[in-house]
C-alpha cells in the first residue's frame, strides 16, 4: 500500500500563535518608542555683529541642587535674578515650575533659555529642567559647556 | 480514506454544532437540518490577520527611529519630548566611556570623529542624539557639547523616555 506522504497542517494553533503574537507586539510596541529633547547649540560669537540678543533665561543649576534664574536682555538696563532653594529631594520642581510659569506669565515673548549645570550636577536633572522649560513654551534650549 | 485533523475538527467542533438551525425551534423532519455557518476559509483568514500584525507593525512605531539601548542605561524621561523622525547619528555615554555609532572612541578624538560624520554625511545641520544613564554627572557629557561646537554640530538630541 502506497503511503501518503502529503498531510495537512492544523491552522487553529497557527492562528492562536499569531494571536499572542499580535498581543505581543502590541504590548511591547510601547517600550520601544524613543522620545528626544532637542536643544540649539550657539557657535561662535555673534556679539560683534551688532545684532540685538532676544531676551534670554539663564538657569544655572548648582550642586547644592538650588537653581538660580536670571533675564538677560529683556529691554531693561538691569538683570532679574532669581534663586529657587533646594528641597530635601533634591531640585524643588514645584517651587522651580510655578516661577517659571510666573516669569513667562510677565514676559510673554520669552523663548530663549540657557541652561548652566556645574559638573557635578545630575544629567537626569538637566534634562528635567528642559522638560520644564518646554511645558513653559521655552522652546529655544541652549546647553552651556563648563568653564564659560 | 484517512481524514485530515481539520476535517474532523470542523466536524466535532462545538461551535459548528451551536451553529446548526433547526428549522420552526423544532424539527419538523427529523434530520432536515439546515446548515447555516458560512464556509470560511482559513487563507483568508490568515491573509487578513497577516495584513493587521503589519499594520499594526507599522502604525505603532509612530515613524519614529529604532534604537538599541544596552539594559545598563537609564534613559530620563521627559513629558515634552518630540520623535525622532529621522535616522542620526548617536554618542552613547557608558560611564566616562563615548560610543559614536557603537564605536568607542577617547573623550580627545571626539571633536574630530564628529567633524569626520559631518563631513560624510554633507549635511550642514547635521543632528546628534547623546544618549546617557539619568544618574551620570553633567561633567560626563560636557566634553560631547565641546566636541560638538568644534566639529560645528548644532543640533543636539538629548535621548529620553516619553512620560506621557
Amino acid at each position: 500500500m502506497k503511503k501518503e506522504l502529503n498531510f495537512e497542517i492544523n491552522i487553529l494553533p497557527v492562528l492562536d500563535i499569531l494571536s499572542v503574537m499580535i498581543c505581543f507586539l502590541l504590548l511591547t510596541a510601547v517600550w520601544i518608542q524613543l522620545g528626544s529633547m532637542d536643544v540649539k547649540q550657539a557657535i561662535g560669537d555673534n556679539s560683534a555683529s551688532g545684532a540685538k540678543n532676544p531676551p534670554a533665561l539663564w538657569a544655572t543649576i548648582n550642586t547644592d541642587n538650588s537653581v538660580q534664574i536670571s533675564l538677560r536682555d529683556i529691554g531693561q538696563k538691569m538683570t532679574l535674578e532669581y534663586r529657587v532653594a533646594a528641597s530635601r529631594q533634591g531640585i524643588d520642581w514645584e517651587a522651580l515650575n510655578m516661577r517659571l510659569q510666573g516669569l513667562k506669565a510677565q514676559l510673554p515673548e520669552l523663548k530663549t533659555a540657557i541652561i548652566r549645570p556645574e559638573a557635578q550636577a545630575n544629567y537626569g536633572d538637566v534634562i528635567k529642567m528642559m522638560d520644564q522649560l518646554k511645558q513653559t513654551q521655552i522652546s529655544d534650549i541652549g546647553l552651556s559647556p563648563l568653564g564659560t | 480514506m484517512k481524514q485530515s485533523a481539520l476535517n474532523q475538527t470542523q466536524r466535532f467542533s462545538p461551535i459548528k454544532q451551536a451553529q446548526i438551525l433547526r428549522n420552526g425551534g423544532e424539527s419538523s423532519k427529523i434530520g432536515a437540518k439546515k446548515d447555516l455557518a458560512p464556509i470560511l476559509s482559513l487563507t483568508s483568514l490568515i491573509d487578513a490577520f497577516s495584513i493587521i500584525v503589519i499594520y499594526l507593525l507599522v502604525g505603532t512605531q509612530s515613524g519614529g527611529m529604532e534604537t538599541d539601548i544596552p539594559s545598563r542605561i537609564n534613559l530620563p524621561t521627559a513629558e515634552a519630548s518630540s520623535i525622532i523622525e529621522e535616522k542620526t547619528s548617536i554618542v552613547r555615554i557608558e560611564k566616562g566611556r563615548y560610543f559614536v555609532d557603537e564605536q568607542q572612541v577617547s573623550a580627545n578624538q571626539l571633536g574630530r570623529k564628529l567633524y569626520e560624520l559631518k563631513k560624510a554625511s554633507g549635511k550642514e545641520d547635521l543632528p546628534l542624539l547623546v544618549q546617557g544613564d539619568r544618574e551620570m554627572n553633567y561633567a560626563d557629557l560636557d566634553p560631547i557639547l565641546k566636541a560638538g561646537a568644534e566639529a560645528g554640530i548644532q543640533k543636539l538630541k538629548f535621548a529620553v523616555v516619553p512620560n506621557k
